[in-house]
């Protein structure tokens, strides 16, 4: 391929035009005379104008513009990678992770660490999961990975801490009981998709 | 047999490959780094041929061949991968997926398991069978759980337990799709070794213990070498932190190279003893320093490296004290006295060869207990060679069965006439000299038959045993060492071995008793201020954490160990090691300025076998084939040998309660008994005879006092025993387990002095 085109700088043509500006000011008195013309003209309000009236909308009118943060935070998008959240199931409300480990293995900050053990219902229980939030650089892998749609990333993204290290535990990022109703299915990457009914096979384990 | 040695020459993949007939295809094409994938195979038993994946094609035979079946024949051309091949394969992967629970986030064998990773290779990503699911709820054995759902009936943990563990405790229900294992012998004879499970390919065989408790990703393993027995076989502490909330390290498993070596339970299951400290103790430190410098005798026991030793040997030729090792005193006077007459320095046989012998016989060892790795060898002997044992002690041993052609009893205390007994039926008379002749004629078989009463009717019974055999072993253990007349039984053991044709093993009774008697100059009796190092003494330095010192235990602890093969293995330490050790003293108190302790890997005496190699030189691996790599051999070479045995008149053998010093259930010291799986409270065990004559009952607490330890235990009754010998625990007792040095029958008052609660 020729590379003709890509070393031709000389990109369109151009119609930049002067201003038509008063010549500065070069002596003292020419100065001064400026600065007496626009004091006298009231210049200065007519920039304010737009301002003022913002206010006054904004303060009488009801047509505020400015996101009052951190009082007011503004909606994210979905696809997002903040902080994690643990879903549970919506039927038992028993945590989704099934302690495979796979989010362990996979993070490549090394950031994620889980204790698990055989519980009195011969099941793997989790009995401990942390992330510190210190090392973890939100690229969305162990959310990937999780076979099990347990561990997604939400939409929350303040990080700042007063410690070099942020952790939280498997209760922190586990949605509260009380709030189960309002648990939200992740739509970002590795989420069913839309059309998943469709796609289901019957699985040959049914006879 | 000459054919066997016979080259051939054949082609596998294009590849033309010189070989020696006798070989597998499969074994031919591992040896030449061709793949071919099993999933049944294991190298260590006869093939089992119940996958089919080592299916190849050789040209001009019809259909497909197994490779691990199917020797080699000159000429072949084999085609290991077509694409009809790989499609074969395919196929049986996924029958084995049929209905095979989709559970590998929870498996615990996840990342290292033998479905998962051909289910991958061979691109099954449905099931499109089924079958009709079949309830069948896990179980649990003990150290062992067992859940059907996930067996894949390779058949490889029947086939170890039989054929190399000899216990037959697995069985196969036969049952199309509702097939499973059963463990026929799970409440009392199975040995809880383990080794099925660590056969098992799948996650249908796992550790009770660790289940759950992490991934098998996550751990670091570390090799090293068991420290419990003399066998010393090879392993890997498993290693991670112990939680989110303590990073300490904690070893949660113990693998090992399953493929060609073996593990008995206290192996793979008594793993946690280690020694922890949190910091070095200065005002111990110095008291140890002091200790040591004025010891006139330093008391240890034969849990210890090679190089640890050494290090007490150097210290002992410059502060002059004297060593005590009780166990390892006796034993090395006894391999003396058997060099005396049989011109070895050791004895020839080992656990490989004892594994192909056709005839053994077993003197002088409840070897069940005594020595796993031995009992292991000579099952495969059983197995595989149709071997013939005669086992000879003075209690029965139900557990053993199966493996045993004829069981002799004879009286506890009269090895000595017994020892007579055997050399003179195995001594081939036309081989003596005049001497040697005319010792044997002194014998007085009537009266020693009498005494020992062992019957000639049953000596011509081991004699018929050796009939057609070729090859035979006499395995010696551990009673025999610390008997009043073991130099004698040495003797004539020496004899035995020179003239006839029995390879002797005579089993190293703890540890490294091997590698001590050995490197060190010992002594027999403790006298004046005596350090005990994991023994008893006025200052003890203990790897159990009750001493005046800590010292650390080994699996913290680098070096190498002398094995029953005399075999110099090398360990590695899986856990740090916070405190003082014994080089740390030995460098204050004697400016012994070595930085490590494997500095003395190499130094290592030469004229007692040792070779100059640097630890870090030391290979630690199996071929290809199986066989062992790992150290070094020690040289055997050939000693002047003159002496004969002493006359044998007077068999002292004892009669009324009789108490049996004897590790049981795996269990082999303090050390294990230390490990939380197996920690236990030992209870004198004895049959029904025995409480009668005791007049005690199941349950009692009694009194008693053997080896100058007086003893309070719970009797119970064990329906397995007969006679008037009970069975006693000595793990327990802390470090005077160590410092023993009687007989292990004794003659013992029982007396009650209450009730156990239970
Ligand atoms: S987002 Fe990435 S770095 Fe953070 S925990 Fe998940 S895998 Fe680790
Ligand atoms: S990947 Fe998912 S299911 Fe597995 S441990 Fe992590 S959160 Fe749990
Ligand atoms: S046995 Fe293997 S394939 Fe089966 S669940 Fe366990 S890891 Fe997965
Ligand atoms: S338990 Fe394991 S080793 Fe035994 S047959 Fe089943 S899959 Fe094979
Ligand atoms: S205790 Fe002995 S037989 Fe058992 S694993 Fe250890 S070294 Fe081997
Ligand atoms: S490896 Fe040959 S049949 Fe299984």
């Amino acid at each position: 391929m020729s590379m003709e085109e890509f070393k031709d700088r000389n990109v369109g043509v151009q119609n930049y035009r002067m201003l038509d500006l008063e010549p500065n000011p070069e002596t003292g008195m020419d100065k001064f005379k400026q600065v007496v013309k626009r004091s006298v003209k009231l210049e200065l309000f007519t920039g304010l104008k737009v301002t003022f009236r913002e206010m006054f909308n904004a303060l009488f009118r009801g047509e505020m513009h400015t996101t009052k943060y951190p009082f007011e935070k503004l909606p994210i998008s979905p696809r997002y990678r903040a902080i994690h959240e643990m879903k549970r199931l919506l039927e038992s409300g028993h945590y989704r992770c099934i302690g495979c480990g796979l989010c362990e293995k996979i993070c490549i900050a090394n950031c994620i660490r889980m204790d698990t053990r055989y519980d009195e219902n011969q099941r793997k229980e989790v009995s401990e999961y942390t992330i510190n939030f210190g090392r973890c650089i939100f690229c969305g892998y162990c959310a990937e990975v999780c076979p099990e749609l347990a561990i997604v990333h939400g939409g929350r993204y303040e990080t700042a801490s007063e410690q070099r290290a942020s952790y939280s535990t498997f209760e922190d990022m586990l949605t509260p009981l009380d709030q189960l109703a309002q648990q939200s299915e992740y739509p970002g990457f590795g989420a069913v998709s839309a059309d998943a009914d469709e796609k289901i096979k019957k699985t040959p384990l049914a006879y | 047999m000459s054919s066997q040695k016979k080259e051939i020459t054949i082609t596998i993949d294009g590849k033309e490959i010189k070989t020696q007939w006798g070989k597998t295809i499969l074994e031919v094409a591992r040896e030449n780094g061709i793949y071919i994938p099993t999933m049944c195979y294991l190298t260590k038993v006869e093939p089992i041929a119940s996958c089919r994946m080592c299916v190849v094609n050789v040209e001009g035979v019809d259909g497909m061949i197994l490779s691990c079946q199917e020797k080699a024949v000159d000429g072949a051309v084999i085609n290991t991968n077509t694409a009809d091949i790989w499609r074969e394969r395919q196929k049986i992967m996924e029958l084995y997926d049929v209905n095979h629970p989709l559970e590998c986030g929870v498996c615990d064998k996840s990342g290292e398991c033998e479905l998962q990773n051909k289910t991958l290779e061979f691109e099954v990503d449905t099931q499109e069978f089924t079958a009709k699911d079949q309830h069948r709820p896990t179980q649990n054995w003990g150290f062992i759980s067992y859940d059907p759902s996930l067996c894949i009936m390779c058949e490889r943990c029947v086939r170890v337990c039989n054929e190399i563990v000899g216990d037959e405790a697995l069985q196969i229900s036969v049952g199309g799709y509702k097939s499973t294992i059963v463990n026929v012998k799970q409440d009392d004879d199975c040995m809880e070794c383990g080794e099925c499970m660590a056969v098992c390919p799948v996650g249908a065989l796992v550790s009770t213990d660790f289940k759950y408790s992490s991934n098998a990703w996550e751990l670091s393993p570390i090799p090293a070498s068991c420290s419990h027995c003399s066998s010393h076989c090879q392993l890997y502490y498993e290693v991670k932190h112990e939680s989110i909330d303590n990073p300490q390290e904690k070893i949660y498993r113990v693998t090992n190279e399953f493929e060609y070596s073996s593990l008995c339970g206290a192996g793979r299951f008594a793993f946690d003893f280690e020694n922890r400290v949190n910091a070095k103790d200065k005002e111990a430190f110095n008291k140890a320093v002091d200790a040591l410098k004025k010891a006139e005798t330093i008391r240890f026991a034969s849990v210890i490296t090679n190089e640890e030793a050494l290090l007490l040997q150097k210290i002992s030729q410059i502060s002059g004290a004297k060593l005590v090792c009780d166990d390892a005193y006796a034993y090395s006077q006894f391999i003396k006295a058997y060099s005396q007459t049989s011109g070895k320095r050791f004895y020839g046989s080992d656990l490989k060869s004892l594994s192909k012998s056709q005839m053994s016989i077993v003197l002088g060892t409840r070897l069940y207990d005594d020595a796993p790795m031995v009992k292991y060898h000579l099952a495969t002997s059983v197995k595989r060679e149709k071997a013939q044992v005669a086992y000879l002690h003075p209690i029965e041993d139900k557990r053993l069965q199966n493996l045993v052609t004829k069981f002799v009893k004879y009286e506890p205390g009269s090895e000595e006439g017994v020892v007579a007994l055997l050399a003179n039926i195995l001594i081939d008379k036309s081989k003596l000299d005049e001497d040697a002749k005319k010792w044997l004629d002194n014998l007085d078989i009537g009266y020693i038959s009498a005494e020992s009463n062992v019957s000639e009717e049953e000596l011509d019974e081991i004699k018929a045993m050796m009939w057609k055999k070729k090859s035979f072993t006499l395995i010696a253990g551990e009673d025999l060492y610390k008997h009043p007349k073991a130099k004698n039984i040495a003797k004539i053991l020496g004899l035995i071995d020179r003239y006839s044709n029995f390879e002797l093993l005579i089993i190293p009774p703890a540890s490294n008793t091997m590698g001590v008697s050995l490197i060190c100059d010992l002594s027999d009796k403790a006298s004046g201020y005596t350090v005990g190092y994991n023994s008893v003494g006025d200052f003890v330095m203990s790897s159990l954490g009750d001493g005046d010192i800590d010292m650390p235990a080994l699996n913290q602890q680098e070096g190498t160990f002398t094995t029953i093969d005399k075999r110099v293995v090398p360990t590695n330490p899986a856990l740090g090691y916070n405190g003082y050790e014994l080089l740390d003293i030995a460098r204050e108190a004697f400016g012994l300025n070595y930085e490590y302790i494997i500095d003395l890997t190499s130094q290592l005496p030469e004229e007692k076998g040792f070779k100059n190699i640097a630890f870090d030189n030391l290979p630690d691996e199996f071929g290809i084939d199986g066989e062992n790599k790992r150290g070094y051999l020690i040289d055997n070479s050939e000693v002047s040998s003159k002496l004969l045995p002493d006359d044998t008149d007077d068999i002292e053998s004892f009669d009324g309660t009789i108490v049996y010093l004897c590790n049981d259930r795996g269990n082999f010291n303090p050390f294990t008994n230390k490990s939380k799986m197996f920690e236990n409270r030992g209870e004198l065990r004895g049959s029904k005879q025995f409480a009668t004559a005791a007049k005690i009952s199941d349950g009692d607490i009694v009194k008693f006092k053997v080896a100058d330890i007086e003893f309070e235990r719970v009797f119970s009754i064990d329906t397995s025993l007969k006679g008037t010998i009970a069975l006693n625990p000595i793990y327990d007792i802390g470090l005077s387990s160590f410092a023993i040095s009687s007989y292990r029958f004794n003659k013992a008052k029982i007396e009650k002095v209450g009730r156990s609660n239970e």
